[in-house]
This record gives structure tokens, C-alpha cells and sequence, in this order.
């Protein structure tokens, strides 16, 4: 009977390297004297860990009785099938084979990078520190800035091949718990190989994966992670990416950013509104121009006539083609000042500058006017504090410019209308994308449009369907 | 989490229904018809759709918020309610179509003289369809988006306001016109679109003010109508405004500011977004009814089929004056509808409230 479950026994570990077979960074050491037999990946466990709970303690045994012993401690885990061992071994654990039983323990401690400053999202006031590709560290950054037990965190693994973690967090006591029911099924119902990235993931989830905008929030600050949590919000965090999905997101929500609450109420509003004017004229100024100098002259003023007609008689192009282009080559800069180191980025960037800024004017290409169109419209995208967002404004931007090109200002009307009407169909976790302007929540308006006194701020949003709603009481 | 239109979204959407084409004309049908001071005609006007919403109101509370269709077919056969439905269709149908086809052949006019109308009445429908399918929440949602979008172009009333002259009034009220009937048809036309609220009910919250946001919704269209009325009668006089094709495209290409002037066609643009919503509705309202008549048809599909034909039909009219006629029309048949089908389910309820107390 003895000698039939050694055999089992040895079948097993038999079968953990066979399913390891090729696999180079396999670690495997032998301790002859107490017949124990370890494997892990080196490269997943903290050395000192290994160290001091695994290596040391099994050397330091003499007789196989001693083992039996140091096994039942509750950090040992005893394991019963070979997909839990193999799956723990993957995770940062050791499994420790010794004559007749199997152990995992955890020792994961991979190398990971600090936690720095976002590079996408930098504030000038306000917290610096950012998410980093460890979800781990991750959770503890909101863990430390929510210390509450109605912060709930349930774990889901994503991705066929990849197995990788998931976690959805969010608070008991506020978040709405059908949205955390309707989250964690779209999540779970996911097949696909692997998943990489909190932007891959949350086009997985989202209602309607087609559109050009996104309809989750996505972050990589702790701060607003955990302002959000407290709105109501639900958080996503997938392991091995900073980017965190924060659902359900509106419109307005990616016109906000967190250093709106670190300033003063007043210049929180002027930032605000300055970026809904920014992302009036990242969508239509350049549209505007090839409009008005295509088709509707008689709108420019007699004083801006001369110099408008002054700075495109050399132009040979329609100012359609004359804007698109110098979009494009906007476009051409942005992309390789982001793919270029950044020393060599900002080489790119002053080379770009008076290519398009002189050059392009002098060779009569572009007038000077356009130019400054072109450029204010980009600036103004960049004023968009999710990059997302800004990205997908701006990929719509020639769709505008497009439309009056063709039709003048009746074709950017209808440029708008088709935005409009696209964004009222969008839904994110089945509210609507647009709250709280449509439906009308005017109770919101006060933290989309401006950023009204603490005091004020009395209420969570609406679309977050909380069951407390009240966030403070109103001290005024 | 069901969505239902609550009363800001749907007093924006009545309004947004009823603010159309006619706008542009407004000023100078009161002058032409009622002379001076016409603007006056529009408080009398304002009070019959608020006494006809008031009727739509006796439907909603009968009828306890119930689909007018059920209504309907609970005490008629279907069979006598099919030819009903579709001279609904058919009037709605073809309403929004030269309410469309006016404002392209507007912008043609002024704008883009050469180019075939047809072509932009393409890309109107195109819009309607992309909002009609995505139903009634989602056009509530655009309404409301619109509303705000197009809010601040009374600020502009603002910058004429220095040349308003109480003089150019005159003391006189209601003298000079001429066909007051035919004009105060026209000029109720101008306040048609609340009628659609009848097809709203299921969609409506059982909130309290639900009727009442109706009534705003009206109440505010009729402030500013009033309000374009009097300062277009103290900044052009009346026998000026008979002489004006479109008073407030004249209003409006009189803004300048330093860095543009001659705004109208970039704000008649603007209108789009008001002449659309009157459109959709009236399409919505064709499309809910002709579900009844083909259930089983994918929405998309009716859609697709209902556009289709109107696009079509929308060739016929071919100058101004075409649509002009066909909209004065259908505009008379529209206000039957208006008063006449709240009557009829009055009616109906009245009898199906009988049988109950009788039955049980």
C-alpha cells in the first residue's frame, strides 16, 4: 500500500514537469535527506521570502518526521490535484513535494517598478504618486486612501491562456449593487485569449464597443480612483497595467480633472469651462475656417478680409485640402513626439514647429491663418484631461473638417448633429452617456460645469443610482 | 433601471417639437394677416393649445396613463382602425417630410443656389433615421442636447434690442389685416408638435407634473414666440415686415461683431437642430403607429421603409411655394388631428369607463 501511493506521489510531481517540459526558468533543488523535492519560478518569488520561509527551514531539517511537522503550519498549504499546484507555481509559489503530500506556498514578490508620477495624467497640485502594472500595489494605494471595511474587493481571472487577475472594488455602503452585478458578469463572460491593458479590458465591457468614444473612464491616478470609489463609482483593476476603469462614466465626467478640488473653487470653474471652449475649438475652429473661406466669405469682416485674402492668394489648394493636410501633419508630430525618446522628441517637435510654422507659409503652401487654426485646435485637444478622449475628439475633428469642406456651415452643423445624435444612443452600464444635461439633472450640474464650494457639493451624482446619495451635510 | 422621460425632458421635447420652420415666417404672416400689433394674435393662439393640451391632459388621466393605442383598440375593431392609422401615417408622414424639405430649400436659397436640394434632404433624413432608431429616450436625450445647444441664440435678440422703437408698435391693434381665418390657421401651425405628446404616455414618468411640464413646454414657446413677435414689430414696423420674405434671417444677418458679421446662415444652421426634432417626432409618431398595423416588422426595417418613402415623396414639391402649399395643407389636417383625436379618446374612455361601472 506503502510503495502504491509513493508511486501516485511521484506520478504527480512526474506530471508538474512534465506540464513544465521547455520551460528553461523552471527552478527545481532536491533535499536528499528528508526526501523533499521543490519547483517554483525564480523569477516570480521574493528572494528573501524563499529565503527565509522555504530554503532555510527545509535545510535545516534532518529526519522526514521533522518535515511532516513543519508542513502543517498554516502557511503550507496542502494541495490534492496538479491543476491547483501548477496554477500556484504559475502565481508566485513553491510547491514542495515531499514523500506522500503536496504543499504550496506563496512567496510571490516579482520585480515591479516603483511607484512614480503619471506621465498621461500629470496635476500640478494634488498627490503625484501613480498606479503602477502591479495590481497588488495597486489596490494598496486605494487601500490606503480609503480605510474602510465597505471597501469590497472581488477578484475575477480574465483571458483563456493569460489567466490574469481582475478585481473589482467598490464600496458597499454607496456603490449601486446591480451595477457591480452587471460589471462583474460582462467581465466574466469575456472569452479571449489574454487581455494586456485597462483599455483592452473596458472595450471588452463596454455597452457599445463600436463607438468612437469610450465609455468607461480610465485613470492611472489613486486619487481619483478613490474619489470616484466614494461617488459611487465600481473600479476595475487588472494586474499587470496602471490603467484603472472607473464605471459608469458620462460625457462630462472626461472634462473634469483632480486638481479641479485642490485649487480654489473659482479657478477649479475657470479651468473647467476653459476646457469645454477647448473642446469646442479642438472640433470646429479649423472646420470653421475651410467653411468660411470655401464657401462664406461674406462672414469675415472688411478689416480681415485683406489679410486673409493677403495670406491665401499663394495657397494653390482648396482650403479643404490646405486644412487637411496640415491636420495631418499635426498628427504625424504628435504621433512621433510620443513614439521618440524625449530628448529626441523635442527635437522633433521645434523641427515640426518651423517646418510647419515658417516653411510651410513661405513655400505657399498653407496660409498663416490656418496655421494658426491648425495649432490652436491642437493645443486645444491637449487641454482634454483624458487622453482618450482628447484622442477620439480628434480623430472625429476630420470627419467636421470633411463635412464643411463639402457643405460649409450647413455641413458642420451637420458634423455636430451626427455627434449628438451618436452620443445620445451611447450608454455606459445602461445610464446614460450623456447625464446630467440628458437626461436633466440640474442637482449635478454644479461639479460638470463648474466646480461649485465644498459646501455645496452636498450630493453623490445621479448616475451612480447610489442608495446614499447625501455626501456630507451642508455645513453653510 | 428603466428610463422614462421625466417632466424637464419632455417640456423640452414638446417644445422642441413645436419650434420648426414656420419661426422664420412668423413675423411677417402677423403682419400680413392681423396688421399692427399682430403679435397679439399669438396670446389667443397660446391659450387654444394650452385648452387642447388640457384635453390631451383628460386623455392621460381617463386613460390612466395608458397607450392611446390601447385605448383605441380596446373599443374598436381593428379592422375600422387600420384605414384610422393609416391617415395618420400618411398626414404625419408627409408633415415632417416638407418640414424638411422647406428648411433644405431655405438653406438652398440662401446658401448653395447651385446645388441640388435633394442632396441635403438626403443627409436631413439621414440624420432623422440615425435618431428615430434609436427611439424615444434617445431622441428626448437629442432634444434636450439641442436645447441647450441652441438656448443662447437669444442672447442675439440682445444686440438688436437698441433699435427696438415702442413708436414703430403704433397704438393701434389688429388693423390693416386681411383673411384672418387662413392667417390664424398659419399662425397655429406654428404651435403644432404638442399633439405628439399623445403617443408619448407610456413613456412619460407617473411623476405629478408630467401634464404640467406640457404646458410649460408650450408656455415657454409661446414667450418666445411672443417675445420675436413684438421686437420684430418694434424694430421692422409692419408694413415693413409685410415686405420681408424671412423677418428673422433679416434679424439675424443684421448681427455683427468684430471678428464676424452676416452670421444668418451659420445660425440658420443652428436651426437644424429645431426643424429636425419637429421632424423626427412626426416621424416617431408615424413609425409608432404603423407598428401597430405591422408588429412583427424590425423597427430598423420600418424605419428604413417610412424614410424611404418620404424621401421619395419629397421629390414632388420643387419650389417654396410648393411646400408652402402642402404644408398649409397638411397643417390644417395636423390641427384636426390635434383637437380631434383627444376628443375621440375622451370619448372612448368615457364609454369604456360606463361599461365598467356597468360590468362590475
Amino acid at each position: 500500500m506503502p510503495k502504491q501511493q509513493d508511486q501516485q506521489e511521484r506520478l504527480s510531481l512526474r506530471h508538474i514537469l512534465q506540464e513544465f517540459e521547455e520551460c528553461a526558468d523552471l527552478t527545481q533543488r532536491e533535499f536528499p535527506e528528508i526526501g523533499a523535492y521543490i519547483v517554483y519560478f525564480s523569477h516570480s518569488v521574493d528572494n528573501l521570502l524563499l529565503i527565509n520561509q522555504v530554503l532555510d527551514p527545509l535545510s535545516s531539517l534532518k529526519r522526514k518526521k521533522d518535515l511532516e511537522q513543519l508542513l502543517c503550519e498554516s502557511q503550507f498549504v496542502p494541495v490534492t490535484d496538479s491543476k491547483t499546484a501548477v496554477k500556484g507555481i504559475l502565481g508566485g509559489g513553491v510547491a514542495i513535494f515531499a514523500a506522500d503530500s503536496v504543499h504550496l506556498i506563496d512567496v510571490f514578490g516579482p520585480e515591479a517598478r516603483s511607484v512614480t508620477e503619471s506621465e498621461t495624467e500629470s496635476i500640478i497640485a494634488g498627490p503625484h504618486d501613480a498606479f503602477v502594472e502591479s495590481a497588488t500595489t495597486n489596490i494598496s494605494l486605494i487601500r490606503r486612501r480609503i480605510r474602510s471595511s465597505h471597501l469590497k474587493v472581488i477578484h475575477c481571472a480574465v483571458g483563456e491562456v493569460s489567466k490574469t487577475d481582475v478585481y473589482i472594488l467598490y464600496m458597499k455602503d454607496i456603490a449601486n449593487l446591480d451595477y457591480v452585478k452587471d460589471l462583474e458578469g460582462r467581465i466574466r463572460r469575456i472569452e479571449t485569449d489574454a487581455i494586456n491593458d485597462g483599455g483592452m479590458l473596458s472595450q471588452y465591457i463596454e455597452d457599445k464597443p463600436t463607438s468612437v468614444f469610450p465609455q468607461f473612464l480610465t485613470t492611472e491616478r489613486p486619487d481619483v480612483s478613490s474619489s470616484k470609489l466614494v461617488s459611487g463609482k465600481i473600479l476595475v483593476l487588472i494586474d499587470n497595467s496602471p490603467t484603472v476603469i472607473s464605471a459608469p462614466a458620462s460625457f462630462f465626467e472626461f472634462f473634469s480633472s483632480s486638481d479641479d478640488y485642490y485649487e480654489r473653487w473659482v479657478l477649479g470653474t475657470a479651468l473647467r469651462l476653459v476646457r469645454y471652449v477647448a473642446l469646442l475649438i479642438t472640433l470646429m475652429l479649423t472646420a470653421l475656417y475651410v467653411a468660411v473661406t470655401s464657401f462664406h466669405y461674406e462672414m469675415i469682416p472688411e478689416s480681415m478680409l485683406l489679410t486673409l485674402a493677403e495670406s491665401r492668394n499663394r495657397v494653390p489648394f482648396p482650403p479643404v485640402y490646405e486644412a487637411l493636410m496640415m491636420e495631418f501633419t499635426i498628427e504625424l508630430l504628435r504621433e512621433a513626439g510620443a513614439r521618440l525618446p524625449t530628448k529626441v522628441g523635442q527635437t522633433i517637435g521645434i523641427v515640426g514647429g518651423i517646418v510647419i510654422g515658417q516653411a510651410a507659409v513661405q513655400a505657399g503652401l498653407t496660409s498663416n491663418i490656418l496655421i494658426i487654426s491648425v495649432a490652436s485646435s491642437a493645443i486645444a485637444s491637449f487641454v482634454i484631461p483624458s487622453y482618450l478622449m482628447s484622442a477620439s475628439l480628434r480623430v472625429i475633428r476630420f470627419g467636421v473638417i470633411i463635412l464643411a469642406g463639402v457643405w460649409g456651415n450647413m455641413g458642420l452643423v451637420f458634423g455636430i448633429a451626427v455627434i449628438v445624435i451618436h452620443l445620445c444612443g451611447l450608454s455606459s452600464l445602461g445610464s446614460s452617456y450623456l447625464i446630467p444635461v440628458a437626461p436633466m439633472r440640474s442637482r449635478d450640474w454644479k461639479d460638470v460645469f463648474i466646480r461649485a464650494p465644498f459646501f455645496a457639493l452636498v450630493t453623490r451624482p445621479t448616475q451612480n443610482q447610489t442608495s446614499n446619495p447625501i455626501r456630507q451635510k451642508n455645513r453653510k | 433601471m428603466t428610463e422614462k422621460i421625466r417632466p424637464f425632458n419632455l417640456a423640452v421635447l414638446v417644445y422642441m417639437s413645436q419650434v420648426g420652420i414656420v419661426v422664420f415666417t412668423l413675423p411677417r404672416t402677423l403682419a400680413d394677416y392681423f396688421g399692427t400689433n399682430g403679435w397679439l394674435f399669438l396670446i389667443p393662439c397660446f391659450l387654444l393649445v394650452s385648452f387642447n393640451i388640457y384635453l390631451i391632459s383628460c386623455v392621460y388621466r381617463l386613460g390612466k396613463g395608458r397607450s392611446v393605442f390601447d385605448i383605441l383598440e380596446q373599443s374598436v375593431p381593428k379592422l375600422l382602425l387600420y384605414p384610422l392609422y393609416a391617415a395618420l401615417i400618411t398626414v404625419w408622414m408627409l408633415f415632417g417630410c416638407v418640414i424638411g424639405k422647406k428648411y433644405v430649400l431655405l438653406f438652398q436659397m440662401l446658401a448653395f443656389p447651385t446645388t441640388n436640394p435633394m442632396v441635403f434632404k438626403l443627409m436631413f433624413d439621414l440624420l432623422a433615421f440615425m435618431l428615430i432608431i434609436k427611439g424615444i429616450y434617445a431622441i428626448s436625450r437629442a432634444a434636450t442636447m439641442f436645447f441647450w445647444i441652441t438656448l443662447w441664440m437669444y442672447l442675439l435678440l440682445l444686440w438688436v434690442l437698441p433699435d427696438f422703437n415702442w413708436v414703430r408698435l403704433t397704438p393701434f391693434i389688429l388693423q390693416g389685416g386681411h383673411d384672418q381665418i387662413k392667417g390664424g390657421l398659419e399662425v397655429y401651425g406654428a404651435f403644432l408638435g404638442y399633439e405628439m405628446s399623445l403617443l408619448l404616455f407610456p413613456y412619460i414618468s407617473k411623476a405629478k407634473g408630467s401634464m404640467a411640464a406640457i404646458q410649460a413646454g408650450n408656455a415657454y414657446l409661446s414667450f418666445s414666440y411672443i417675445n420675436l413677435g413684438l421686437i420684430s414689430f418694434g424694430i421692422f414696423s409692419q408694413d415693413q415686415l409685410k415686405q420681408l420674405l424671412y423677418p428673422l434671417l433679416d434679424i439675424l444677418a443684421y448681427i455683427q461683431f468684430p471678428f464676424v458679421e452676416r452670421l444668418e446662415n451659420l445660425l440658420y444652421g443652428f436651426f437644424l437642430f429645431l426643424v429636425l426634432i419637429t421632424a423626427v417626432m412626426y416621424w416617431w409618431g408615424a413609425l409608432e403607429t404603423a407598428r401597430r398595423i405591422l408588429p412583427r416588422l424590425k423597427q430598423q426595417v420600418l424605419t428604413f421603409m417610412l424614410l424611404g418613402i418620404t424621401y421619395s415623396i419629397s421629390f414632388i414639391p420643387k419650389t417654396i411655394d410648393e411646400v408652402n402649399t402642402w404644408i398649409g395643407f397638411l397643417g390644417n389636417v395636423t390641427i384636426g388631428i390635434a383637437f380631434g383625436l383627444p376628443l375621440l379618446l375622451i370619448t372612448l374612455l368615457l364609454i369604456q369607463k360606463k361599461g365598467e361601472k356597468r360590468d362590475g
